[in-house]
């Protein structure tokens, strides 16, 4: 999406002090997508990353150069199956944790096949999805 | 030096990176119109499953060993090679694509005095940021880096890297290369190679050139320097304008209907004006076929063509649309003939700007450019066929069969992967 500036380019009367100023329009493309070669959008359903922002209806942009770290928010593929959740590894251990006390984090264990498919770079929300917080 | 980079059963890869149950499972893709397998897993291959099997003739081995079947999504697998191809490009100064899975890279000016270490960085890159599992063939000529490709699948699968370095190393590989095996020795060409005892890429090196040019040509002689580490074949950095377009399809089921075949024709023909218009050319003639299904040996057998001449060279969809409207009619037999396939192709492509002005004439296009130009774009936005011509109509009976593509998960905000979380 472009957000266009104003070109005031009258063709007889005094030309715009700002025309000088002018600055190319910001792309939200560039600013959303530094990697596009590798950036993929999913989008996703229901509420176990409700309190990270991800209400049950959500688009998010998934970068897989990125190289996953504690804390961030990945698409994991456990047992071939895609999640999206926080990432949390420590020395000897790594789980998936879920922003939804109603959901269990789930272990990663020996037996497991657990992939980092990409690290979520922005979500994206529609104020429509999330009413449950509107204070009014 | 050169490096040939090739995915890895790319189409089924596609189909693994947004469905990852499929890993581990046999997955084959077929032709347009799921008429027969193209693409197979490692696991399909292993099943025995051959290249080109008519999908017909093996659904009952398919279900048996549960075997995942996708009809091709040429959209999705055409958005993926070209992340594909640009992550590459981000490693070298000059690559060309040799087609929709595998470029050769040109690593002759590269500051890397390990090209094996440069190899797997790419494999690895490639590999995570796209999620499509590539192999990296690196050799001092085109021919041997196709080579070194192979070596690498056959020989070194994990590691996905073989760097023939040195003359052992090369040696190595033409030992193990049968003959049939090299790049651009066709079946005919290995039987008559094997006849002459050549068995195996080394013995073809050691063949006498004398020979060879005179059974197998220069193209021969330029493979034979090529596989001795003389590069012999040119590079194309820019993909040459195609010299003629075809579009034609086998109907979804076979018929006589002459308004369907008519239909059909039609919608060939604005393919390949499109196309034309994407690579800025005209063409002089416009050319289509019609034919029944040579298989079916119980039925009426027809098949012919005809060749239209333009007035003046045009890339316009309504003009081309009439050209191949006007043949077939002329082509159209009566009697009863059960068709199964149609096709048009445009021929003598030139350059738009190099249009000669037909004397007789003399009407202005510059209309028909911005309507078509505009309809191209919407087209390009809202997908193939939005906007069509009306004599294209909109029917179903004669599209494609394709009753197992997958979603258009990288270029359709409508169809990307959804995940339940």
């Amino acid at each position: 999406m472009l957000i266009p500036f104003l070109n005031s380019n009258i063709p007889a009367g005094f030309p715009s002090p700002a025309n000088d100023y002018l600055e190319e329009t910001i792309d939200l493309n560039k600013e959303f997508i530094p990697h596009p070669l590798s950036t993929f959008i999913i989008t996703t359903e229901g509420d176990s990353m409700m309190n990270a922002f991800i209400p049950n209806k959500a688009m998010l942009l998934v970068d897989k150069s990125v190289k996953p770290k504690s804390g961030d928010i990945v698409v994991a593929v456990v047992n071939g199956e895609f999640t999206v959740k926080f990432l949390e590894m420590k020395a000897f251990s790594c789980r998936l944790l879920p922003a939804n006390d109603k959901y269990p984090p789930i272990k990663i264990t020996e037996e497991m096949e657990m992939q980092i498919w990409g690290v979520v770079i922005k979500i994206i929300i529609d104020p429509k999805d999330v009413r449950h917080v509107r204070p009014c | 030096m050169f490096a040939l980079v090739d995915c890895n059963n790319f189409y089924a890869s596609c189909e693994r990176l947004f469905q990852p149950t499929l890993i581990g499972r046999p997955v084959v893709v077929l032709s347009n119109n799921d008429g027969c397998v193209i693409a197979r897993s490692d696991e399909a291959k292993a099943l025995g499953i051959v290249m080109g099997t008519p999908a017909y003739m093996s659904e009952a081995l398919f279900r048996k060993n549960n075997v995942a079947v996708f009809s091709s999504n040429y959209t999705l697998y055409g958005d993926i090679s070209n992340r594909v191809m640009k992550t590459l490009a981000t490693f070298v100064p000059r690559l060309e694509i040799y087609s929709i899975d595998e470029a050769f890279l040109d690593m002759g000016e590269l500051a890397y005095t390990d090209l094996s270490k440069l190899g797997l960085k790419i494999r690895t890159t490639v590999t995570r940021n796209t999620g499509i599992p590539v192999s990296v063939g690196i050799a001092p000529t085109k021919a041997l880096a196709k080579m070194a490709n192979r070596y690498t699948k056959k020989k070194y699968k994990s590691l996905g890297v073989f760097y023939a370095a040195n003359q052992q190393l090369i040696d190595e590989m033409l030992d193990f290369t049968e003959i049939g095996d090299i790049w651009g020795i066709g079946q005919q060409y290995a039987l008559l190679l094997k006849k002459n005892g050549v068995n195996t890429a080394m013995d073809f090196v050691h063949f006498h050139p004398d020979w060879i040019r005179a059974n197998m040509s220069v193209v021969g002689l330029r493979l034979w320097n090529e596989l001795r580490g003389i590069p012999s074949i040119e590079w194309e950095y820019e993909p040459k304008d195609k010299k003629n377009i075809c579009t034609s399809r086998s109907f979804g089921k076979l018929t006589n209907d002459y308004s369907i075949i008519k239909e059909a024709a039609s919608n060939y023909a604005a393919s390949c004006a499109e196309k034309l218009r994407r690579q800025a050319s005209v063409c002089k003639s416009v050319h289509v076929f019609i034919s029944t299904n040579p298989h079916k040996t119980d039925h009426q057998q027809f098949q012919h063509s005809i060749t239209i001449q333009c007035e003046t060279a045009t890339n316009l969809t309504n003009e081309i649309i009439a050209y191949a409207l006007q043949g077939l009619e002329i082509i159209f037999p009566a009697g009863n003939f059960l068709f199964m396939k149609c096709g048009v192709m445009v021929l003598n492509i030139i350059p738009e700007n190099e249009v000669q002005m037909n004397m007789f004439n003399q009407k202005s296009r510059a209309k028909e450019k911005i309507v078509l130009s505009a309809m191209d774009k919407i087209n390009l936005q809202l997908g193939k066929g939005t906007v069509r011509m009306a004599v294209q109509r909109f029917d179903k009976r004669y599209r494609l069969k394709a009753e197992h593509l997958s979603r258009k998960y990288t270029t359709r905000l409508d169809e990307v992967l959804k995940i339940k979380i």
